[in-house]
């Protein structure tokens, strides 16, 4: 009879497991006890860092799990680092949930502030705005799109390896005080920043209304997150594939006029969903706040490179944002100063491509 | 023998080959040229270059040493004053300070100290093989905000007299200004490093990554047994003019164009980081910031270069050198000029036009000098209706920093200036906030690397007082 190799691991990062061991079969030679392996956890397909505790060699009826439920070890991990990512979750095809072990960041961070990472020692610092964080468990959340080179070569990155550099919270946190009522705004991929502006304003006791939008319904993130921390919630699709079809402002609007009274409309996506969400709300005079997230590299004031046209003046978004006042803010300025590299980008994204294809054609 | 009226050449790249790499443009004196400029110095009684020198390195007794072909004693003579001998070597303008007070200067050309100086260090670096003698510890632990040059000098006395000393750097490598701003051209980063690497087998400990008053508080330093902080954060936000067009693609402040080209090493063709590579480039400002971004602007492919600067040549704020050597490499000076307004491309027939929104151009006015200001400058006066334009498509503002607010926002009892810089005693360093020291620029604003390094020595030295008082 054949032999199987299972392995007991443990998910010390996770609080929600912390202490469980769960049986995998694992595939790869030579895995002992104390090694780190990236293994598949959860229902929803996530990969998590964890460490094998035990390792049993043996046949069918003598295994620990049954062969044909038990997941498989995704891979060994010899990497060790600063910055370790403990849980990687893909939310659509194009958008990654990833938890990085920072505990130092995860201490301070707070909705509306962003962290800087860099993949590797030769990599491009990208800012991005933090999703979440679990102060117990030291950890930070990230969720991105990958949109070019550096996305690709983070989301290349499994459970259990490490980023080269994790350096934050940067940025001021988003305001809370004085808002009872509160209408959340969020489109695309910025909706993972706008769940835990929404989720603060929940646990402050806000009323919440969240309306998120998406292209069409395989791209819809968070929905379940957002419905737990929001007293209502609407979901847009462009194509109406899910939800309503139409923009987040059309509902936006409507709710203004049937008289919800915000005190505050909060708006993060790109730049023109946000530049519309303005227009809508101007003409009511509700304070609308936008997240501004433009090109970026040291992130804590020195190289003005985030800089925007705020009321006329000249601010920086990593020191004097990146939330800003909505009806204050210059889109126009800041649409045209995003696509500054869009040649660069699309020939390393390009390159990055054509690397990986090597890659897996065994070139 | 009769003195050689002259300072030995510095051999340099040709520079028509070094404007098109970033190789290093000083070569360095070979030992013969380093022993034979050091017999120039007369070794005079009352060693004036001493006190001409910010950090008083013991000049004279170095330079004695390499006479005799003591390499690693003129090193150590060096090390007791200097943390950071082979970028001070490299980067200080010893034309304004140790050797504009050498006595043979009086009659002929001064002692070339400090390219002695940074032959001694880079033989040093070479050559050293042995183990550094440990201090012994005291138990006592510093905290330094920064690993720039005022931060590495003040960690670096610190930890030689055996204190615990912990640096926090923003950004992902130590080094500060020395990385991000200084380009490889004029201080490769390997003799950073190597700088870095020597203070590190003094025990002191770099944490990077960290961002003091985000990622931990100056109070909670003191909270987690730190008992000194240093404050040497650096200059920070860059200054812009609030002309019309800053804010079009192609404008960069002169901090961000170098941290590209030299931290994240956009000038090599498989870095991750872009940067423009412009055929026509106009960098606003005299400084030596400015001498930088030319000189870089040049090395990234550019066919024209322009200074742009106000006053005249004469008043120009950079170092005599930097500014010899960029005419050398071909930077055009625009002196007499301000800028009025940066120039955008735009193409009312198509707005899909992939070059609307960038830079076509500069609109300058010349000017004259009038009277001079309180600080003796004269003062540029814009002459009515001379505006001309400039073609460039890149623009790089080098008109100073102010002060990074990160700090001082969320430091309570730390006193700061009108224009943000932290207010300290000046003979010991010391803030507002007990035990709590800074220098550099965070003081100063933009200033030079050499005066930063002295503000440092200057609060390592009332540290070691305070702490060995409580």
């Amino acid at each position: 009879m054949n032999k199987i190799r299972f392995a007991a691991v443990e998910f010390p990062h996770d609080p929600k497991v912390k202490g469980n061991k769960y049986w995998y079969i694992c595939p790869f030679e030579g895995v002992k006890e104390g090694d780190k392996v990236c293994a598949p956890l959860g229902r929803r397909g996530g990969e998590q860092s964890g460490v094998v505790r035990e390792v049993v060699y043996t046949d069918e009826t003598h295994a620990p799990y049954p062969p044909e439920a038990a997941k498989r070890i995704i891979k060994p991990v010899a990497e060790t680092g600063d910055y370790e990512i403990v849980k990687k979750r893909s939310l659509n095809t194009t958008v990654t949930l990833m938890e990085i072990y920072a505990p130092l960041v995860a201490k301070k961070a707070e909705a509306g502030q962003f962290v800087i990472l860099r993949v590797n020692g030769e990599g491009e610092r990208i800012p991005l705005t933090i999703a979440g964080y679990d102060r117990s468990a030291g950890t930070v959340r990230i969720i991105y799109q990958i949109v070019g080179a550096t996305t690709m070569l983070l989301d290349e990155k499994r459970a259990g390896e490490c980023l080269s550099d994790f350096v934050g919270p940067l940025g001021c946190a988003t305001r809370t005080d004085g808002v009872k009522k509160v209408c959340i705004v969020g489109g695309g991929v910025g909706c993972a920043i706008a769940l835990p502006v929404a989720k603060k304003f929940h646990e402050l006791g806000c009323e919440v209304h969240s309306i998120i939008g998406f292209r069409s319904e395989e791209l819809v993130i968070l929905e379940d997150e957002f419905a737990a921390c929001s007293d209502s919630l609407k979901i847009m699709t462009d194509d109406g594939s899910y939800g309503e079809k139409g923009l987040v402002t059309q509902p936006l609007k409507a709710a203004i006029e049937r008289g919800e009274n915000y005190d505050e409309v909060i708006a993060i996506g790109p730049l023109v969903m946000m530049k519309f969400v303005v227009a809508t709300t101007k003409p009511y005079g509700v304070k609308t706040t936008v997240s501004m997230n433009p090109v970026m590299i040291d992130g804590t004031g020195m190289c003005g490179g985030c800089r925007l046209t705020i009321g006329g003046k000249t601010r920086f978004a990593c020191v004097d944002g990146p939330d800003f006042d909505g009806f204050e803010v210059d889109f126009d300025e800041a649409i045209a100063r995003s696509n500054a590299y869009a040649e660069f980008e699309r020939h390393s994204r390009e390159n990055c491509l054509l690397m990986k294809e090597r890659k897996n054609n065994g070139d | 023998m009769a003195i050689n009226p002259k300072k030995h050449e510095m051999p340099v790249q040709s520079a028509e080959e070094r404007a098109r790499n970033f190789g290093e443009v000083a070569l360095g004196y070979t030992p013969e040229i380093a022993v034979a400029e050091a017999q120039r110095c007369l070794n005079c009684k009352n060693r004036p270059c001493v006190d001409g020198c910010p950090v008083n390195i013991n000049i004279p007794d170095f330079i004695s040493r390499v006479k005799t072909g003591d390499f690693e004693g003129a090193y150590d003579t060096i090390s007791l004053s200097s943390s950071l001998p082979a970028v001070c070597g490299r980067v200080c303008p010893q034309e304004t300070q140790c050797e504009s007070k050498c006595t043979l200067g009086i009659k002929f050309e001064p002692v070339g100290i400090g390219r002695i100086e940074r032959f001694v260090a880079d033989w040093h670096n070479a050559n050293f093989k042995g183990e550094i003698a440990l201090p012994e510890s005291n138990g006592h632990r510093v905290a330094v905000v920064g690993s720039g040059p005022s931060g590495l000098t003040c960690a670096g006395d610190l930890a030689k007299k055996g204190y615990k000393v912990t640096v926090f750097e923003a950004l992902h490598t130590a080094g500060g200004v020395l990385v991000y701003g200084i380009p490889e051209f004029r201080l490769p980063k390997d003799i950073v490093s190597k700088e870095v690497e020597t203070l590190k087998k003094y025990g002191v400990e770099i944490k990077t990554n960290v961002v003091i008053g985000k990622t931990l508080t100056v109070d909670e330093l003191f909270e987690d047994g730190f008992e000194a902080v240093f404050v040497g954060s650096g200059a920070g936000l860059p200054r812009f003019m609030s002309i019309k067009g800053e804010s079009l693609k192609g404008v960069y402040s002169a901090n961000e164009f170098l941290t590209r080209a030299n931290l994240m090493k956009a000038y090599k063709k498989d870095s991750q980081t872009p940067v423009m590579h412009a055929e026509n480039v106009a960098v606003v400002g005299g400084g030596n910031v400015a001498m930088d971004a030319a000189r870089t602007a040049l090395r990234l492919g550019a066919k024209n270069v322009y200074i742009v600067y106000r006053r005249s040549m004469t008043e120009l704020p950079a170092r005599r050198e930097e500014v010899e050597h960029a005419e050398e490499e071909g930077v055009k000076f625009e002196i007499l000029r301000n800028p009025v307004e940066i120039l955008g491309y735009n193409n009312p027939e198509n707005p899909r036009d992939q070059k609307n929104g960038f830079v076509r151009g500069i609109k300058l006015i010349k000017c004259g000098l009038g009277e001079p200001d309180e600080r003796g400058r004269r003062k540029p006066v814009e002459i009515e209706g001379s505006e001309y334009e400039l073609d460039v498509e890149c623009v790089i503002m080098s008109i100073g920093t102010s002060p990074n607010p990160l700090i001082k926002s969320t430091t309570a009892g730390l006193d700061v200036n009108g224009r943000g810089g932290i207010i300290v005693e000046e003979s010991t360093g010391a803030t507002s906030k007990q035990g709590v020291f800074a220098g550099g620029d965070a003081v100063t604003g933009a200033a030079t690397v050499i005066l930063a390094m002295g503000a440092g020595k200057t609060a390592a030295k009332a540290i070691d007082e305070y702490l060995l008082k409580n």
